[in-house]
């Protein structure tokens, strides 16, 4: 039994680095099939599993593993400044459901005037995979997506990639070794139910956020990354700790329009093997600040 | 105690918290006249254009971003309507000497020859200056402002970030939009915009 799995690239897309004078076309170039990880410009992607087989009735952990070369990265569910977030189309057997990727905290990403969220060196966005209950055992099953993405250093190249993987259906699994460091470091970047209540409140040019609630980490390390883009500025907001309270001073974005109910938030602590992160939903409030409160 | 320090941290708010440094040109607002020298050479000031409506974009000629929409032909077509309707267009190139999409004159001309672009003039901004004062972020990143020279729009060319241009089926065109809700002395539905593309490649 092969538990290693199969990915292989059906089609690669690559845009010529032309010279300045030359007209900017994207062109669709045919890769040859080959083994994983499929190598593109700047970046190697393929697809994985957390575990060795796919297991009726259950939810199957699979993951796009990206590494990136050195200086390189790719984009969040909110790009930042300029960007485009990393975008899966699956295609599966009958039956078989997948969910959204469940985005690992981003770093912040400074290039130049302009700031980033996005992944650096080797992450996995996992994705989770719903096993129909009358999957049947003994049998395997070809999970195949489609991985559109934007890898930039200063210049920036698209990439989109069919990705596929072959697993054994079973009545039971077991960890597959190669992978679990890295699912393991998603799982510890990604941002928890926090239940803090709060608000953002737009007045002027800063909206300014509170949070209160159990388990808000302390002063130091903090960062702040909103879901949604038109918001607030991409720079870093300053954090400010009143009483219970966690405030977070941040610049409206210029391109603030069609400002949704509900500002969801990722607020992370501390940096790489101590990162934690949280997710929180405050209304977002418009208008200027009452006379009191 | 609980309202000064709310008063107190606004206050602190309002000094610890300087403007952004991007420039911050708003809709509504008069647009910041500039002058540049395009790539024949010839000066240009937004200023003299008054009276008309002016398109500003940010180009780069080797973005992927700037690619879909030229490589479609979509921002040329653009660029002759607005032509024909007596729209100035300047195509704005901030890309500093050393930097990707850095053009001269001759290789600006060349480019536009090639894509069979139609600016009214393309701007050699290699200094940032024109870029830094109106906040380009990205390639393309768009700009109109009107006959009274405020500014009307400013975002990205339309409501699909993609580099795929099978996505400009869907998209709805927002300085095309812009461009004829202005002549037709309608207010802009889509005022802002999230600009998307590549970065700007300014120099340090």
């Amino acid at each position: 039994m092969n538990f290693s799995g199969c990915v292989r690239i059906i089609f690669g897309m690559r845009v010529a680095q032309t010279p300045a004078i030359a007209l900017p076309a994207t062109l669709l170039a045919v890769a040859p099939a080959r083994a994983a990880p499929v190598q593109t410009e700047h970046l190697a992607i393929e697809l994985v599993a957390e575990r060795t087989a796919l297991v009726p009735g259950t939810d199957a952990l699979l993951g796009v593993r990206l590494q990136h070369e050195p200086h390189w990265h790719t984009y969040w569910i909110n790009p930042g400044d300029s960007g485009l977030e990393t975008r899966l189309q699956w295609k599966l057997p009958p039956g078989f459901a997948a969910g959204s990727i469940e985005w690992p905290a981003p770093r912040r990403l400074a290039a130049g005037e302009l700031t980033n969220f996005g992944y650096v060196d080797e992450i996995v966005l996992p994705v989770r995979i719903a096993v129909p209950a009358d999957a049947r055992p003994g049998g395997t099953a070809r999970l195949g997506v489609v991985a559109n993405w934007l890898v930039c250093e200063d210049t920036c190249i698209p990439g989109k990639a069919t990705l596929e993987l072959e697993l054994p259906i079973l009545a039971d699994s077991a960890p597959d070794d190669r992978w679990q460091a890295l699912f393991d470091h998603a799982r510890a970047a990604r941002p928890i139910a926090s239940g803090w209540r709060g608000e953002a409140r737009v007045s002027g040019g800063l909206v300014e956020i509170t949070l209160a609630g159990a388990g808000l980490p302390a002063d130091g390390e903090l960062d702040l990354f909103p879901v949604q883009g038109q918001v607030l500025e991409a720079a870093r907001p300053e954090f400010e700790r009143d009483g219970e309270r966690l405030v977070v001073h941040a610049q409206k974005s210029i391109y603030f329009a069609n400002a949704p109910e509900r500002l969801d938030l990722v607020l992370t602590a501390g940096v790489g093997e101590s990162l934690r992160a949280w997710r929180a939903s405050v209304p977002l409030i418009v208008g200027p600040e009452p006379a009191s409160h | 105690m609980k309202l000064m320090l709310a008063s107190g941290a606004a206050l602190l708010a309002a000094l610890s918290f300087p403007a952004p440094s991007r420039a911050a040109v708003a809709v509504g607002s008069p647009a910041p006249d500039f002058t540049a020298t395009d790539s024949k050479g010839k000066t240009h000031s937004l200023g003299e254009f008054k009276g008309k409506t002016v398109v500003l974009e940010w180009n780069n000629p080797e973005c992927p971003f700037v690619g879909k929409h030229y490589g479609s032909g979509n921002m040329q077509k653009q660029q002759a309507d607005a032509a024909a309707a007596g729209v100035v267009w300047l195509t704005v190139n901030s890309a500093a000497k050393g930097k990707q999409g850095y053009v001269d004159g001759p290789a600006a001309d060349a480019y536009v020859q090639k894509t069979g672009a139609k600016p009214s003039a393309y701007l050699l901004d290699r200094e940032g200056i024109v870029g830094k004062l109106y906040g380009a972020r990205t390639t393309p990143h768009m700009y109109v402002i009107d006959g009274q020279g405020t500014l009307r729009y400013m975002g990205g060319i339309d409501s699909v970030p993609s580099t795929d241009p099978d996505d400009l089926k869907g998209a709805t065109q927002y300085v095309r939009q812009a461009l004829t809700e202005i002549s037709s002395g309608k207010p802009v539905s889509v005022p802002t915009s999230q600009p998307y593309g590549c970065g700007v490649k300014y120099g340090s």
